[in-house]
Protein backbone atom coordinates (compact mmCIF):
# COMPACT_ATOMS: atom_id res chain seq x y z
CA UNK A 1 0.00 0.00 0.00
CA UNK A 2 2.16 3.40 -1.08
CA UNK A 3 0.58 5.59 1.44
CA UNK A 4 1.72 9.05 -0.17
CA UNK A 5 0.91 7.96 -3.57
CA UNK A 6 1.88 11.50 -5.09
CA UNK A 7 4.84 11.85 -3.39
CA UNK A 8 7.40 12.36 -5.97
CA UNK A 9 11.05 13.54 -4.06
CA UNK A 10 12.46 13.53 -0.87
CA UNK A 11 15.37 16.18 0.17
CA UNK A 12 17.65 16.25 2.99
CA UNK A 13 18.89 19.66 3.19
CA UNK A 14 22.22 20.70 4.95
CA UNK A 15 21.14 23.69 6.31
CA UNK A 16 18.31 25.91 7.29
CA UNK A 17 18.18 28.05 4.52
CA UNK A 18 18.01 25.10 2.31
CA UNK A 19 15.40 23.69 3.58
CA UNK A 20 13.04 27.12 3.59
CA UNK A 21 14.68 27.66 -0.27
CA UNK A 22 13.40 24.19 -1.00
CA UNK A 23 9.99 24.93 0.89
CA UNK A 24 9.50 28.22 -0.60
CA UNK A 25 9.75 26.64 -3.91
CA UNK A 26 7.75 24.22 -3.91
CA UNK A 27 4.28 26.43 -4.08
CA UNK A 28 2.47 24.61 -1.24
CA UNK A 29 3.47 21.21 -2.47
CA UNK A 30 6.29 20.47 0.09
CA UNK A 31 6.12 19.25 3.47
CA UNK A 32 8.53 19.79 6.46
CA UNK A 33 8.65 16.07 8.21
CA UNK A 34 9.33 16.09 11.96
CA UNK A 35 8.80 12.06 12.59
CA UNK A 36 6.29 11.97 10.15
CA UNK A 37 3.19 10.52 11.89
CA UNK A 38 0.87 13.19 11.26
CA UNK A 39 1.95 12.58 7.66
CA UNK A 40 1.73 8.80 7.19
CA UNK A 41 -1.50 8.92 9.17
CA UNK A 42 -3.29 11.62 7.96
CA UNK A 43 -2.07 11.45 4.10
CA UNK A 44 -2.70 14.66 2.19
CA UNK A 45 -2.47 14.12 -1.76
CA UNK A 46 -1.56 17.48 -2.36
CA UNK A 47 2.26 17.02 -1.49
CA UNK A 48 4.43 16.16 -3.72
CA UNK A 49 8.12 16.09 -1.62
CA UNK A 50 9.51 15.32 1.43
CA UNK A 51 11.80 17.62 3.83
CA UNK A 52 13.50 15.86 6.00
CA UNK A 53 15.71 17.81 8.63
CA UNK A 54 18.08 15.35 9.67
CA UNK A 55 21.17 16.60 8.89
CA UNK A 56 20.62 20.25 10.73
CA UNK A 57 21.43 19.36 14.14
CA UNK A 58 18.20 20.41 15.70
CA UNK A 59 18.38 17.14 18.13
CA UNK A 60 18.98 18.81 20.99
CA UNK A 61 17.86 19.49 24.96
CA UNK A 62 20.18 21.95 26.23
CA UNK A 63 20.00 24.59 29.29
CA UNK A 64 21.12 27.83 29.66
CA UNK A 65 20.15 30.27 32.92
CA UNK A 66 16.70 30.92 31.63
CA UNK A 67 15.63 28.24 29.35
CA UNK A 68 15.46 24.57 28.92
CA UNK A 69 16.18 24.33 25.08
CA UNK A 70 14.64 21.72 22.84
CA UNK A 71 15.41 21.35 19.40
CA UNK A 72 12.60 21.12 16.61
CA UNK A 73 13.64 17.13 15.79
CA UNK A 74 14.15 15.91 19.16
CA UNK A 75 11.46 12.88 19.92
CA UNK A 76 9.28 12.98 22.93
CA UNK A 77 11.56 10.35 24.50
CA UNK A 78 14.27 12.31 23.86
CA UNK A 79 12.82 14.93 25.99
CA UNK A 80 11.36 12.59 28.61
CA UNK A 81 14.50 11.04 29.20
CA UNK A 82 16.80 14.15 29.36
CA UNK A 83 18.57 14.54 32.67
CA UNK A 84 17.64 17.79 32.44
CA UNK A 85 13.87 17.18 32.45
CA UNK A 86 14.07 14.53 35.56
CA UNK A 87 13.59 17.20 38.16
CA UNK A 88 11.95 20.03 36.34
CA UNK A 89 9.21 21.19 38.16
CA UNK A 90 9.31 17.95 40.17
CA UNK A 91 9.49 15.54 37.36
CA UNK A 92 5.70 16.68 36.31
CA UNK A 93 6.17 17.22 32.75
CA UNK A 94 8.26 14.54 32.37
CA UNK A 95 5.11 12.30 33.95
CA UNK A 96 3.25 14.09 31.12
CA UNK A 97 5.65 13.43 28.16
CA UNK A 98 5.52 9.80 29.19
CA UNK A 99 2.02 9.37 29.61
CA UNK A 100 1.57 10.41 25.58
CA UNK A 101 0.83 7.83 23.33
CA UNK A 102 2.73 4.52 23.61
CA UNK A 103 6.32 3.90 24.05
CA UNK A 104 6.61 3.10 19.82
CA UNK A 105 4.82 6.38 19.16
CA UNK A 106 6.67 8.62 21.36
CA UNK A 107 10.32 7.46 19.57
CA UNK A 108 8.45 8.84 16.70
CA UNK A 109 6.77 11.83 17.49
CA UNK A 110 9.14 14.92 17.47
CA UNK A 111 8.49 17.82 19.41
CA UNK A 112 8.57 20.48 15.90
CA UNK A 113 6.51 18.37 14.26
CA UNK A 114 3.68 18.72 16.95
CA UNK A 115 3.64 21.76 17.31
CA UNK A 116 3.46 22.84 13.29
CA UNK A 117 1.08 20.78 12.77
CA UNK A 118 -2.38 21.75 11.74
CA UNK A 119 -4.07 19.44 14.45
CA UNK A 120 -3.06 21.61 17.11
CA UNK A 121 -5.52 19.80 19.73
CA UNK A 122 -2.52 17.55 20.06
CA UNK A 123 -1.55 16.00 22.82
CA UNK A 124 1.48 17.83 23.92
CA UNK A 125 0.33 21.50 22.99
CA UNK A 126 -1.59 21.57 26.22
CA UNK A 127 1.47 21.05 28.39
CA UNK A 128 3.19 23.65 26.20
CA UNK A 129 0.49 26.24 26.53
CA UNK A 130 0.53 26.24 30.42
CA UNK A 131 4.31 26.15 30.09
CA UNK A 132 4.21 29.31 28.42
CA UNK A 133 6.79 27.66 25.54
CA UNK A 134 8.27 30.03 23.36
CA UNK A 135 8.12 28.67 19.87
CA UNK A 136 11.65 29.66 17.39
CA UNK A 137 10.66 29.61 14.16
CA UNK A 138 13.11 30.01 11.48
CA UNK A 139 12.75 31.42 7.62
CA UNK A 140 16.55 31.17 7.04
CA UNK A 141 18.02 34.20 7.36
CA UNK A 142 16.25 34.73 11.20
CA UNK A 143 15.36 33.04 13.66
CA UNK A 144 11.93 34.70 15.21
CA UNK A 145 10.73 33.43 18.87
CA UNK A 146 6.72 33.72 19.53
CA UNK A 147 5.07 32.97 22.31
CA UNK A 148 2.95 29.99 22.02
CA UNK A 149 -0.33 31.90 22.08
CA UNK A 150 1.03 34.27 19.44
CA UNK A 151 2.26 31.37 17.13
CA UNK A 152 -1.21 29.63 16.83
CA UNK A 153 -2.77 33.18 16.29
CA UNK A 154 -0.77 33.11 13.00
CA UNK A 155 -2.34 31.14 9.65
CA UNK A 156 -0.26 28.41 10.23
CA UNK A 157 -0.63 27.14 6.63
CA UNK A 158 0.81 30.63 5.53
CA UNK A 159 3.77 30.95 8.26
CA UNK A 160 4.85 27.13 7.55
CA UNK A 161 4.96 27.30 3.55
CA UNK A 162 8.07 29.57 4.10
CA UNK A 163 9.01 28.89 8.10
CA UNK A 164 9.83 25.78 9.72
CA UNK A 165 9.76 25.73 13.61
CA UNK A 166 13.28 25.06 15.18
CA UNK A 167 12.88 24.60 18.30
CA UNK A 168 10.96 25.32 21.66
CA UNK A 169 12.64 26.98 24.81
CA UNK A 170 10.75 26.13 28.29
CA UNK A 171 11.39 28.99 31.21
CA UNK A 172 12.85 27.15 34.04
CA UNK A 173 10.69 27.96 37.08
CA UNK A 174 11.69 28.19 40.48
CA UNK A 175 10.28 25.93 43.29
CA UNK A 176 7.53 28.11 44.05
CA UNK A 177 6.23 26.73 41.00
CA UNK A 178 3.87 24.04 40.76
CA UNK A 179 2.57 22.00 37.59
CA UNK A 180 0.11 19.03 36.86
CA UNK A 181 -1.53 17.63 33.96
CA UNK A 182 -4.08 15.35 32.75
CA UNK A 183 -5.47 13.50 30.25
CA UNK A 184 -9.00 11.44 28.84
CA UNK A 185 -8.07 9.19 26.44
CA UNK A 186 -9.76 5.44 24.92
CA UNK A 187 -6.75 3.97 24.29
CA UNK A 188 -2.51 4.31 24.76
CA UNK A 189 -2.22 4.98 21.08
CA UNK A 190 -4.91 7.08 20.31
CA UNK A 191 -5.57 11.32 20.97
CA UNK A 192 -6.46 12.17 24.12
CA UNK A 193 -10.18 13.63 24.25
CA UNK A 194 -9.25 16.05 26.89
CA UNK A 195 -6.02 17.62 28.42
CA UNK A 196 -5.75 19.79 30.91
CA UNK A 197 -2.49 21.24 32.45
CA UNK A 198 -2.19 23.68 35.24
CA UNK A 199 1.08 25.85 36.00
CA UNK A 200 0.79 27.58 39.50
CA UNK A 201 2.70 29.88 41.67
CA UNK A 202 1.78 29.25 44.90
CA UNK A 203 3.21 31.08 47.94
CA UNK A 204 2.28 30.82 51.27
CA UNK A 205 -0.80 29.26 50.07
CA UNK A 206 -1.64 32.22 47.48
CA UNK A 207 -1.80 31.75 44.04
CA UNK A 208 0.40 34.32 43.08
CA UNK A 209 0.21 33.53 39.46
CA UNK A 210 -1.40 30.44 37.07
CA UNK A 211 -2.14 29.24 33.55
CA UNK A 212 -4.38 26.56 32.82
CA UNK A 213 -4.59 25.06 29.24
CA UNK A 214 -7.10 22.95 27.99
CA UNK A 215 -6.77 20.54 24.39
CA UNK A 216 -10.31 18.71 23.46
CA UNK A 217 -9.91 17.33 20.33
CA UNK A 218 -11.19 18.26 17.62
CA UNK A 219 -11.16 21.78 18.93
CA UNK A 220 -7.65 23.88 19.32
CA UNK A 221 -5.98 23.88 22.49
CA UNK A 222 -6.15 27.05 23.80
CA UNK A 223 -5.26 29.22 27.66
CA UNK A 224 -8.56 28.96 29.96
CA UNK A 225 -8.26 32.57 31.16
CA UNK A 226 -11.86 32.59 33.02
CA UNK A 227 -10.18 29.70 35.31
CA UNK A 228 -7.23 31.33 35.78
CA UNK A 229 -8.86 34.89 36.77
CA UNK A 230 -10.84 32.90 39.40
CA UNK A 231 -8.22 31.49 41.23
CA UNK A 232 -5.30 34.20 41.09
CA UNK A 233 -4.58 35.88 44.33
CA UNK A 234 -6.59 33.05 46.29
CA UNK A 235 -5.42 30.73 49.02
CA UNK A 236 -5.24 27.22 47.53
CA UNK A 237 -7.21 25.47 49.95
CA UNK A 238 -9.05 21.99 49.45
CA UNK A 239 -12.26 23.98 49.23
CA UNK A 240 -11.15 26.16 47.01
CA UNK A 241 -9.85 23.41 44.70
CA UNK A 242 -13.52 21.81 44.87
CA UNK A 243 -15.26 25.19 44.02
CA UNK A 244 -12.97 25.14 41.18
CA UNK A 245 -13.60 21.85 40.37
CA UNK A 246 -17.21 22.94 39.69
CA UNK A 247 -16.53 26.38 38.53
CA UNK A 248 -14.43 24.49 35.26
CA UNK A 249 -17.28 22.22 34.49
CA UNK A 250 -19.99 24.93 34.30
CA UNK A 251 -17.46 27.25 31.73
CA UNK A 252 -14.96 25.65 30.63
CA UNK A 253 -15.11 25.73 26.52
CA UNK A 254 -15.07 22.06 25.25
CA UNK A 255 -14.99 20.55 22.20
CA UNK A 256 -17.35 17.64 21.31
CA UNK A 257 -17.52 15.00 18.93
CA UNK A 258 -18.68 11.35 18.09
CA UNK A 259 -16.63 10.23 20.94
CA UNK A 260 -17.67 12.34 23.87
CA UNK A 261 -19.98 14.39 24.65
CA UNK A 262 -19.75 18.07 25.42
CA UNK A 263 -21.22 17.57 28.84
CA UNK A 264 -19.36 14.44 29.81
CA UNK A 265 -15.76 16.64 29.19
CA UNK A 266 -17.41 19.43 31.27
CA UNK A 267 -17.70 17.04 33.97
CA UNK A 268 -14.10 15.55 33.45
CA UNK A 269 -12.71 19.18 33.06
CA UNK A 270 -13.84 20.23 36.56
CA UNK A 271 -12.91 16.50 38.39
CA UNK A 272 -9.19 17.02 36.52
CA UNK A 273 -8.72 20.84 37.74
CA UNK A 274 -10.14 19.54 41.45
CA UNK A 275 -7.54 16.90 41.17
CA UNK A 276 -4.24 18.80 39.75
CA UNK A 277 -5.45 21.01 42.52
CA UNK A 278 -5.50 18.77 45.63
CA UNK A 279 -2.02 17.62 44.19
CA UNK A 280 -0.69 20.65 44.23
CA UNK A 281 -1.74 21.26 48.00
CA UNK A 282 -0.02 18.02 48.97
CA UNK A 283 2.82 19.16 47.17
CA UNK A 284 3.46 22.60 48.90
CA UNK A 285 5.85 22.82 51.46
CA UNK B 1 15.06 6.34 -5.64
CA UNK B 2 17.56 4.23 -3.62
CA UNK B 3 18.10 3.74 0.34
CA UNK B 4 20.80 1.49 2.38
CA UNK B 5 20.12 -0.04 5.47
CA UNK B 6 21.76 -2.45 7.48
CA UNK B 7 18.91 -5.32 8.12
CA UNK B 8 19.75 -7.98 10.77
CA UNK B 9 23.09 -6.98 10.29
CA UNK B 10 23.13 -7.46 6.79
CA UNK B 11 23.97 -4.40 4.39
CA UNK B 12 20.90 -4.38 1.81
CA UNK B 13 20.42 -1.78 -0.84
CA UNK B 14 16.21 -1.22 -1.74
CA UNK B 15 14.90 0.91 -4.86
CA UNK B 16 11.87 2.46 -2.78
CA UNK B 17 9.18 5.03 -3.90
CA UNK B 18 9.46 8.34 -2.12
CA UNK B 19 6.15 8.49 -0.29
CA UNK B 20 6.97 4.68 0.86
CA UNK B 21 6.89 3.65 4.70
CA UNK B 22 9.26 1.34 5.86
CA UNK B 23 6.53 -1.61 6.75
CA UNK B 24 5.81 -1.99 2.92
CA UNK B 25 9.88 -2.27 1.39
CA UNK B 26 10.58 -4.57 4.14
CA UNK B 27 7.37 -6.78 3.32
CA UNK B 28 8.35 -6.28 -0.65
CA UNK B 29 11.42 -7.22 -0.26
CA UNK B 30 10.79 -10.25 1.77
CA UNK B 31 10.57 -9.54 5.30
CA UNK B 32 7.09 -11.34 6.02
CA UNK B 33 8.38 -11.43 9.65
CA UNK B 34 7.31 -7.92 9.90
CA UNK B 35 3.63 -7.85 10.10
CA UNK B 36 1.56 -5.01 8.97
CA UNK B 37 -1.93 -4.44 10.13
CA UNK B 38 -3.97 -1.04 10.79
CA UNK B 39 -1.26 1.29 9.14
CA UNK B 40 -1.86 4.05 11.74
CA UNK B 41 0.80 2.79 14.31
CA UNK B 42 -1.83 1.74 17.27
CA UNK B 43 -1.45 -1.71 16.90
CA UNK B 44 2.15 -2.03 17.00
CA UNK B 45 2.13 -5.96 15.21
CA UNK B 46 4.75 -3.43 12.20
CA UNK B 47 7.37 -2.91 14.97
CA UNK B 48 10.80 -3.02 13.68
CA UNK B 49 13.95 -1.58 15.64
CA UNK B 50 15.61 1.32 14.28
CA UNK B 51 18.83 2.04 15.72
CA UNK B 52 18.22 0.23 18.94
CA UNK B 53 14.56 1.79 19.48
CA UNK B 54 11.36 0.41 18.81
CA UNK B 55 8.99 1.78 15.94
CA UNK B 56 6.08 0.85 13.60
CA UNK B 57 7.22 0.74 10.96
CA UNK B 58 3.84 1.38 9.10
CA UNK B 59 4.11 4.94 10.09
CA UNK B 60 8.18 5.67 9.32
CA UNK B 61 8.78 6.65 5.78
CA UNK B 62 11.36 4.64 4.41
CA UNK B 63 13.28 7.82 2.84
CA UNK B 64 13.52 9.32 6.02
CA UNK B 65 15.47 6.40 7.92
CA UNK B 66 17.76 5.82 5.28
CA UNK B 67 21.39 4.68 6.55
CA UNK B 68 19.71 3.18 10.00
CA UNK B 69 20.66 -0.12 11.21
CA UNK B 70 16.96 -2.41 11.34
CA UNK B 71 16.29 -5.03 13.45
CA UNK B 72 13.33 -7.33 12.64
CA UNK B 73 12.35 -10.66 14.63
CA UNK B 74 14.98 -12.61 13.50
CA UNK B 75 17.62 -10.52 13.66
CA UNK B 76 17.62 -11.58 17.75
CA UNK B 77 17.37 -14.98 17.32
CA UNK B 78 16.70 -17.81 15.48
CA UNK B 79 14.74 -21.88 15.61
CA UNK B 80 18.10 -22.88 16.40
CA UNK B 81 18.98 -20.33 19.11
CA UNK B 82 16.74 -18.52 19.97
CA UNK B 83 16.43 -15.24 22.43
CA UNK B 84 15.79 -15.56 25.82
CA UNK B 85 12.38 -14.18 25.20
CA UNK B 86 11.30 -16.42 22.15
CA UNK B 87 11.84 -19.56 25.16
CA UNK B 88 9.96 -17.53 27.29
CA UNK B 89 7.16 -16.97 25.24
CA UNK B 90 7.09 -20.40 24.29
CA UNK B 91 7.57 -21.34 27.97
CA UNK B 92 4.80 -19.41 29.25
CA UNK B 93 2.28 -19.75 26.53
CA UNK B 94 2.03 -15.90 26.01
CA UNK B 95 2.05 -17.19 21.43
CA UNK B 96 -1.40 -18.17 20.44
CA UNK B 97 -2.20 -16.92 16.91
CA UNK B 98 1.45 -15.20 16.74
CA UNK B 99 0.17 -12.61 14.77
CA UNK B 100 1.31 -9.81 17.13
CA UNK B 101 4.03 -11.96 18.72
CA UNK B 102 7.02 -10.62 16.49
CA UNK B 103 6.00 -6.71 17.32
CA UNK B 104 5.92 -7.82 21.01
CA UNK B 105 9.16 -9.31 21.82
CA UNK B 106 10.71 -6.33 19.86
CA UNK B 107 9.10 -3.85 22.37
CA UNK B 108 9.93 -6.54 25.23
CA UNK B 109 13.86 -6.94 23.39
CA UNK B 110 14.37 -2.63 23.63
CA UNK B 111 12.79 -3.02 27.58
CA UNK B 112 15.05 -5.39 28.96
CA UNK B 113 18.15 -3.56 27.36
CA UNK B 114 17.14 -0.22 28.68
CA UNK B 115 15.47 -1.65 32.13
CA UNK B 116 17.38 -5.30 32.65
CA UNK B 117 14.92 -5.63 35.95
CA UNK B 118 11.18 -4.50 35.01
CA UNK B 119 8.29 -4.55 36.96
CA UNK B 120 4.95 -5.42 35.78
CA UNK B 121 3.92 -1.62 35.64
CA UNK B 122 7.15 -0.96 33.07
CA UNK B 123 6.19 -4.47 31.35
CA UNK B 124 2.01 -2.99 30.77
CA UNK B 125 3.37 1.00 29.78
CA UNK B 126 5.84 -0.05 27.31
CA UNK B 127 3.42 -3.12 25.93
CA UNK B 128 0.61 -0.15 25.32
CA UNK B 129 1.14 0.34 21.48
CA UNK B 130 1.25 -3.59 21.29
CA UNK B 131 -2.76 -5.14 20.64
CA UNK B 132 -2.81 -8.51 21.40
CA UNK B 133 -5.97 -10.27 20.94
CA UNK B 134 -5.62 -13.63 22.12
CA UNK B 135 -3.38 -14.02 25.38
CA UNK B 136 -5.31 -10.96 27.48
CA UNK B 137 -1.05 -9.74 28.13
CA UNK B 138 -1.05 -12.10 31.53
CA UNK B 139 1.10 -14.53 30.03
CA UNK B 140 3.36 -11.98 27.73
CA UNK B 141 3.85 -10.24 31.15
CA UNK B 142 4.78 -13.54 32.97
CA UNK B 143 7.07 -14.33 29.60
CA UNK B 144 8.71 -11.06 29.76
CA UNK B 145 9.63 -11.83 33.29
CA UNK B 146 10.90 -15.09 33.06
CA UNK B 147 13.00 -13.49 29.85
CA UNK B 148 14.58 -10.94 32.23
CA UNK B 149 15.26 -13.27 34.92
CA UNK B 150 16.85 -15.66 31.80
CA UNK B 151 19.27 -12.77 30.54
CA UNK B 152 20.20 -12.12 34.29
CA UNK B 153 21.33 -15.40 34.88
CA UNK B 154 23.06 -15.28 31.60
CA UNK B 155 20.83 -18.27 30.09
CA UNK B 156 20.58 -18.06 26.22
Amino acid sequence: MLKLKNVKSCFTPNSIQEAVDILKKSDGKAVIVGGGLDITVFPNPTIEQLIFLNKLGLTYIREDDENIKIGATSTITDVAKAPVMQNYLKGKVKIALTELASELLRNQITMGGSIARHHFYSDILPALYALRAKIMVSGGEFVEEFFIDDFYRNDLKVLMESCIVVGVHLNKYDDSFQFGSKRFVRNATDIALLNMAILAQIEEDIIKDISISVGSRPGPAYRFEQGEAFLRGKKLTKVLAEDFGLFTKSNVDVAKDMHLSREYRQHIAGIYTKEILLDFIGGVG
Amino acid sequence: MKVRYSINGKKKEFEIEAGEVLLDVLRRNGYFEVKGNCYMGTCGTCTVLIDGLPYTSCTMLAAKVDGSEITTIKGIGTLQNPHPLQKAFVEKGAVQCGFCTPGTILVAYALLKSNPDPTDDDIKKMLDGNLCRCTGYVQQIEAIKLAAKMLKKGDG
